[in-house]
């Protein structure tokens, strides 16, 4: 009785472990997500995440990653540092996750990095674009980190490097929002201009969630400067953009303007004509992969894609791959396998991470005429 | 910088001070007769915008029924408010309306969130992209329509108040509730009426501005801050002393905005607090007597 016992008890043992053990080959692979769901730009938090998610959806179709599916937890940072610090690390302390995702602002993602350079988990950026973050990355840096977008300061040089064969960078004026991103476009802008010789007129931030610009653009057009670069996002680029119309412009506008956003009535009265700007993507651009995106994300969600969105979708799927390619879908080996990342990006180019874990599509110029906006280049960042 | 700069940021500084008066106006009228501090009071002018930029958008509405269709909700919306809230606050202390308010408004948010998310709307309406000129200087119309319904809206206000049995009734349950049920006055009916006419002229101010900022469901966030320090600068409870407060503190930072960073120039309305709340604690225009 005792041995039938015995048997009883080690082949349910045997039993469970391989229970156990078949469960955990098909557990699935879990990336934490950051990134604004509320707060001022909640907008963009969205479409950061249906980026994702139409990525990972598309992944899951084909197999997921290791045989195992590919899922993603989403928690809300409200574009805010503490917030991000918070949402990062109670997702490090109650789950296994194979990387972190986004942030998807400047200031939240440099809050991010070194929680996860101690916990050990790659932490892949799509969206925040300050040069700082980047310059902390990789070599000599914070290895676990990865951008996957320009950074400003290399976007506004090939931007000033463009203007400057018209001769038009002598005397520019900055407003910009005062978070990590507006200070980053500042401090870009000036390396750039001291390239060529010349300086900012004029610097002015303002309080995200600003609503009113009159007193701050009336003074701009009393300087009478040659351009105007205008560092806002969200509500605040719509309010200080029909506010700029209102007073009648009168300078064009440079930088990173966000010309897909712009209300069509003051697109198409040919009131930004001669604006510029510089973007790393835009829907039009004409490749399959991007058309088949466009087509995909907007059937999926009945809006069309925008930049956010476009980055998120492609910064996962750089993801995707490296866990496809890492072995046992490990972070450790994850980041080794982004490292050695080689990507045929969905703009035509091919993308590997630099000593600073950085990687990016070339910048798109884009020119404001006749009340349509023009790609006019791509340049080499 | 010549005259017409000038000119220009004093017209700017006029006009965004009584857009500001139109939100603190209503707030300064609910705490005089209430003694509550609405801090929901910015979500109802956001929710003001959103039903203008439906009404505009979806169901083809001009400018002036939007006007009027958004300030009959929000009377509407004040009187329930009242009767299903505010009424259960009778006697219970300060500390409960400020939770209540700000549990309120949260609520309010995040439902706007949910329901409409996020992403700014700007409400095209016949008069949203048309200027006039005063000399050298450029007047968007919409703005000068708020302009037009603030110091409508100041007047009546102050009308109703001061020519009025109605505004009578006010006055005296703002100075003394008991003083005013001896004499036949029902604080209930009155208090119910200035909750109304508050949350309507929050509602008319989101109209009124629906075609001048973006309309979002965190609109009404950093407006009602403002607000607060322009009852508080202008006298709590005093609805003249926060309209002259509100147009003062346009045109202040107006003209600072013009000449220093702007970030210096928002924090000129907490700055001006601190100090009249240091130098004039009863406020600028405060006689010791609400309303």
């Amino acid at each position: 009785m005792p041995i039938l016992q015995s048997t009883a008890s080690a082949l349910a043992l045997a039993l469970f472990a391989s229970m156990a053990t078949a469960q955990s080959g098909a557990s699935p692979l879990v990336i934490g997500a950051s990134t604004p769901l509320t707060g001022t730009v909640a907008h963009y938090g969205q479409h950061a995440r249906w980026g994702a998610e139409l990525a990972i959806e598309e992944a899951n179709a084909q197999g997921g990653a290791l045989g195992r599916k590919i899922e993603i937890d989403f928690q809300d940072n409200r574009c805010n540092p503490a917030e991000a610090v918070k949402s990062v690390s109670q997702m490090l302390a109650t789950k296994k996750y194979v990387a972190i995702f986004d942030g998807l602002c400047s200031s939240a993602a440099l809050a991010i990095m070194p929680l996860v350079e101690r916990a050990q988990v790659p932490f892949i950026i799509a969206n925040a674009s300050a040069t700082s973050i980047a310059e902390k990355s990789g070599v000599g840096g914070n290895k676990w980190t990865f951008k996957v977008n320009p950074t400003d300061a290399s976007m506004l040089d090939a931007l000033i490097r463009w203007l400057d064969k018209d001769g038009k960078t002598g005397n520019i004026a900055f407003l910009g929002e005062d978070t990590d991103y507006g200070r980053a476009g500042s401090s870009g802008l000036e390396a750039a201009l001291k390239k060529q010789n010349h300086q900012l007129v004029m610097t002015d931030y303002f309080q995200k969630g600003t609503a009113d610009f009159t007193a701050a653009l009336t003074k701009i057009k009393a300087k009478k400067p040659s351009l105007l670069v205008l560092y806002a996002t969200d509500a605040d680029f719509q309010n200080a953009l029909r506010q700029w119309y209102t007073l009648g412009g009168g300078v064009p506008l440079t930088g990173r303007v966000l010309v897909d956003q712009v209300p069509k009535e003051i697109m198409a009265s040919g009131f930004l004509d001669g604006t510029t700007s510089v973007q790393p993507y835009d829907p039009s651009i004409d490749t399959p992969a991007n058309k088949a995106f466009v087509e995909a994300f907007t059937k999926r969600y009945n809006v069309a894609p925008m930049l956010i969105s476009f980055e998120s979708y492609e910064t996962i799927r750089i993801l995707i791959d490296a866990m496809r390619r890492s072995g046992d879908g490990s972070p450790a080996a994850i980041r080794d396998a982004l490292a050695t990342t080689k990507y045929h990006s969905m703009l035509g180019t091919v993308l590997e991470f630099d000593p600073h874990n950085l990687v990016h599509n070339d910048a798109i110029i884009f020119v404001v005429k006749g009340g349509k906006v023009m790609i006019v280049g791509m340049s080499k960042t | 910088m010549d005259a017409s700069f000038y000119a220009q940021l004093l017209l700017n500084g006029i006009l965004m001070g009584v857009i500001y008066a139109l939100v603190a106006m209503g707030l300064s009228l609910i705490f005089g007769v209430l003694e509550i501090v609405n801090f929901a009071h910015g979500e109802f002018y956001m929710l003001g915008a959103m039903l203008a930029y439906f009404l505009t958008a979806n169901w083809g509405f001009s400018y002036w029924p939007t006007i009027a269709v958004v300030t009959l909700v929000g009377l509407a919306v004040g009187y329930v408010l009242y009767e299903g809230l505010l009424l259960a606050l009778r006697g219970g202390g300060f500390e409960r309306s400020i939770l209540l308010t700000l549990g309120l408004s949260m609520v309010l948010q995040n439902g706007a969130v949910f329901l409409f998310t996020t992403t700014p709307r700007m409400m095209n309406s016949d008069i949203s992209y048309i200027n006039v000129f005063l000399g050298g200087l450029r007047v968007p119309v919409a703005r000068l329509y708020a302009l037009g319904l603030g110091l409508a809206a100041f007047c009546v206000l102050y009308l109703t108040l001061y020519r009025t049995r109605v505004g009578k009734a006010m006055r005296g349950v703002a100075q003394n509730r008991d003083a005013a049920l001896m004499v036949g006055i029902n604080p209930r009916v009155v208090s119910r009426l200035a909750v109304a006419i508050g949350i309507g002229l929050s509602g008319l101010a989101g109209a009124a501005l629906a075609p001048v900022y973006a309309v979002h469901p965190l609109m009404g966030f950093s407006f009602v801050f403002k607000a607060f320090a322009i009852i508080i600068i202008g006298g709590l409870g005093n609805v003249s002393g926060a309209a002259i407060a509100a147009v003062m503190l346009g045109v202040v930072e107006s003209f600072a905005g013009g000449f220093l960073p702007l970030a210096l120039a928002d924090a000129i309305a907490f700055i001006s607090m601190i100090l009249v709340l240091l130098l004039k604690p009863q406020g600028l225009f405060g006689r010791g007597v609400r309303i």
